[in-house]
């Protein structure tokens, strides 16, 4: 929180300027039919008008943000940290879900080639090889950031974290999929 | 069918559903074991700082529509199990504030304020049975009006209420949640209409699904999993990681303060304290009935109310509040609980959830079918039974047993959950958020709603950064549908009058409140600058 930012004023201009291309370029551009169209010689409201009205939601705010609110004394603001957060977070979640992916297609292909991981994909071990490895890198890499340093007792909870998961979501179900089963 | 036909079909509907076992010939329902179940897990989770009711919730939803299916007999047993962890974490919640001066839910901050101290004066086991006196009849005070009300309201709104008026009325509910969530009415604003792009995303009447951007991952839309527990649950867990990773374990190790003299809850006590525990069950109830109004707020008027009743009346021997009064630990606890129920009112009686307990008990009832929350619930139909009140009266009966619950075993349950404050929060937030996706998957198996899911955390955590409430975002995207449906129902009807929300009486002056509402906090809200 920083006194006499100028945050609000930045986040409703930001706003506004969303609107006005949600509501001028997007929804033009992207929906079949207007605010209002003709069905069988009968008026009835189009698929522009809802989007239409967020957009007017999200601009009304950022007005209100700009000319009411926009000398508030306290004004929270994103901070460059926020942002290496996000972007380590994300990179060590997406790293994960692609471990899953293709761990197991790729161990399929090594130790399995006769066969492919679509057929085995309700098989054990080769259905846990993704969401065991992933989820197990996922742990490991948010857990470290917090621990000052890599320790291996992370690594044992990890594991074992993963193990409860894949004992409360697959063990006891036949219909359910763990990550990647359902897209393989 | 009369009233207490119903009344008599939900309650057997509980005790009569399908038999998990029998204790000396007495046949134990499923439902009946899930609602214990529910509330024992509640209370687990409530008392773990960084958990809170609505993540048990959401990573408890796609398990238990995986063992029930997808059929009406599965809405008591899952129900009930939501509604047993939402009863069960509002007491949970005091536990490590009074024990370790840590809130286990962010309702439960105030009780840390007297609670603590008490702790600190080796009261801590007292300090835990005012606390649990208080929460539990607080609830039981609400969920009374939730009984009376709900049905009543319900009758009124399809009585008085056409489709103009339903389309204002769900206006006016996004403009109320928009302009009193967060305390900036703007920014609710913003967040309101974020949650309503979100949910036109993909859908609408056209054959070319609108602002799909040409991509077929977009035509389907987002599912509702993802974004509301994206925004909701992912939002808050990376929040919780940034602030883990800034400190970098900086806590120490946490000391555990000796019991000292009497702990016990003497009739003495209660009559001291049933004042303050009474004036707050009231304001708390006032407060969840109105929509997006959460139990931090109440808690907060309960305890200032409680403080300045206090301070008039107290004797010199007295411990102020603050300092380590019972009444303090009453004040907070009866108004913070007694929302839980009262908050169900808008849900069961107008389909508008008003928390984020509320959007998974929607959320459960939309993924099971066969129970649509809203005014159409309550149809006293006379010649054939109306299944949805079976299950609404179902549902009442389900609190009231949580609430016995509660009396019965919740306080012994509650003070032994101390341990759970050495879960480390480091390895709970990851392994609940590996939950939280592992769920989302389980429920759309396709990695499409992992990346849509972590899109929106990622927009909650910005949100959360920049102080703008995701509660009104889920609330717009879980209404977004209905306003749109029930805009052009209404137009149609109206001969395609343009003006409809404006040539209707009650229309008008729910769109006269609506913009009142926002001008009338916006004027507030500069008032404070």
């Amino acid at each position: 929180m920083t006194p006499h930012s100028r945050a609000n004023i930045y986040l409703g201009l930001g706003c506004i300027a969303f609107a006005a291309l949600v509501a001028f370029v997007w929804v033009p551009l992207d929906v079949d039919s207007g605010l209002v169209e003709k069905v069988r010689r009968r008026l009835a409201i189009g698929d522009a008008l809802a989007p239409t009205v967020a957009a007017v939601f999200i601009g009304v705010g950022g007005l209100v943000l700009v000319l009411v609110e926009g000398r508030a004394l306290e004004q929270a603001r994103l901070r460059f940290n926020d942002l290496v957060f996000v972007a380590l977070a994300l990179s060590i979640l997406v790293a994960g879900f692609l471990i899953m992916l293709y761990a197991g297609p790729v161990a399929v292909a090594l130790f399995a080639s006769e066969t492919e991981y679509r057929l085995l994909r309700d098989t054990v071990p080769w259905k846990y090889i993704g969401f065991f490895l992933g989820g197990v890198f996922i742990l490991v890499g948010l857990i470290t950031p917090s621990e000052n340093g890599f320790r291996l007792r992370t690594l044992w909870v990890a594991i074992a974290v993963v193990l409860v998961l894949i004992l409360i979501y697959d063990v006891p179900f036949e219909d359910l999929l763990l990550p990647p089963n359902g897209d393989v | 069918m009369g009233v207490l036909d119903y009344i008599w079909m939900g309650i057997l509907a509980v005790f009569q559903g399908p038999e998990l076992f029998s204790i000396l010939g007495l046949p134990i329902s499923v439902t009946l074991v899930m609602i214990l179940s529910g509330f024992l897990l509640g209370i687990m989770v409530g008392a773990t700082p960084g958990m809170a009711g609505p993540v048990a919730m959401a990573i408890a939803l796609p398990i238990l529509i995986s063992v029930f299916g997808y059929n009406q007999s599965a809405l008591l047993p899952v129900m009930g199990f939501l509604i047993g962890i939402m009863k069960g974490a509002t007491v949970g919640g005091a536990v490590p504030a009074i024990l370790f001066n840590t809130p286990g839910t962010p309702d439960a901050f105030m009780t840390t304020l007297d609670g603590y101290p008490m702790a600190q004066r080796g009261k801590a086991r007292k300090a835990l049975r005012v606390a649990h006196l208080s929460s539990v009849t607080g609830d039981t005070f609400s969920d009374i009006v939730l009984f009376i009300c709900a049905p009543f309201l319900a009758i009124l709104v399809e009585a008085y209420l056409d489709l103009p008026e339903k389309t204002a009325l769900l206006i006016l509910s996004l403009s109320f949640i928009a302009a009193v969530i967060g305390g900036s009415p703007a920014k609710g604003l913003i967040s309101t209409g974020l949650g309503l792009l979100a949910v036109y995303v993909g859908t609408g009447d056209d054959f070319y699904p609108r602002l799909s951007l040409g991509s077929q991952e977009l035509a389907r839309g987002f599912p509702i999993a993802t974004s509301v527990l994206g925004v909701l649950i992912i939002g808050a867990v990376f929040k919780g990681l940034d602030e883990l990773w800034q400190e970098r374990r900086a806590q120490g190790e946490i000391s555990v303060i000796p019991e000292d003299g009497d702990q016990r809850l003497h009739w003495a006590d209660i009559r001291r304290l049933l004042p303050y525990i009474a004036r707050s069950a009231v304001i708390g109830t006032m407060v969840g009935a109105l929509p997006g109004i959460g139990s931090t707020l109440a808690a907060t008027l309960g305890y200032t109310v409680g403080r300045a009743r206090h301070a008039k009346r107290k004797t010199p021997e007295q411990t102020s509040f603050g300092k380590g009064a019972m009444e303090g630990i009453a004040s907070t606890e009866a108004a913070n609980s007694s929302v839980s129920g009262a908050n169900l009112i808008p849900v069961l009686s107008l389909g508008i959830p008003g928390n984020a307990a509320a959007v998974f008990l929607i959320l459960a009832a939309e993924s099971i079918g066969g129970f649509n929350p809203g005014p159409s619930v309550f149809r006293f139909t006379q010649d054939e039974v109306n299944p949805e009140l079976v299950i609404a009266f179902g549902l009442f009966t389900a609190m009231f047993l949580a609430n016995l619950m509660n009396w019965t075993i919740g306080g012994v349950f509650m003070r032994s959950m101390g341990i759970m404050i050495n879960i480390p929060k480091q390895v709970l937030l990851p392994s609940v958020l590996l939950l939280t996706l592992t769920a989302i998957y389980v429920q759309e198996t396709r990695i499409e709603a992992i990346w849509f899911a972590l899109g929106f955390g990622v927009l909650g955590y910005l949100m959360r950064r920049l102080d703008i409430s995701p509660l009104p975002f889920v609330i717009a995207f879980i209404l977004g549908g209905k306003l749109e449906e029930s805009a052009r129902q209404a137009y149609a009807a109206t001969g395609n009058d343009p003006f409809f929300l404006f040539t209707h009486p009650i229309a008008a002056v729910f769109m006269a409140m609506s913009l009142g509402v926002i001008l009338f906090t916006a004027r507030k809200s500069k008032g404070t600058t």
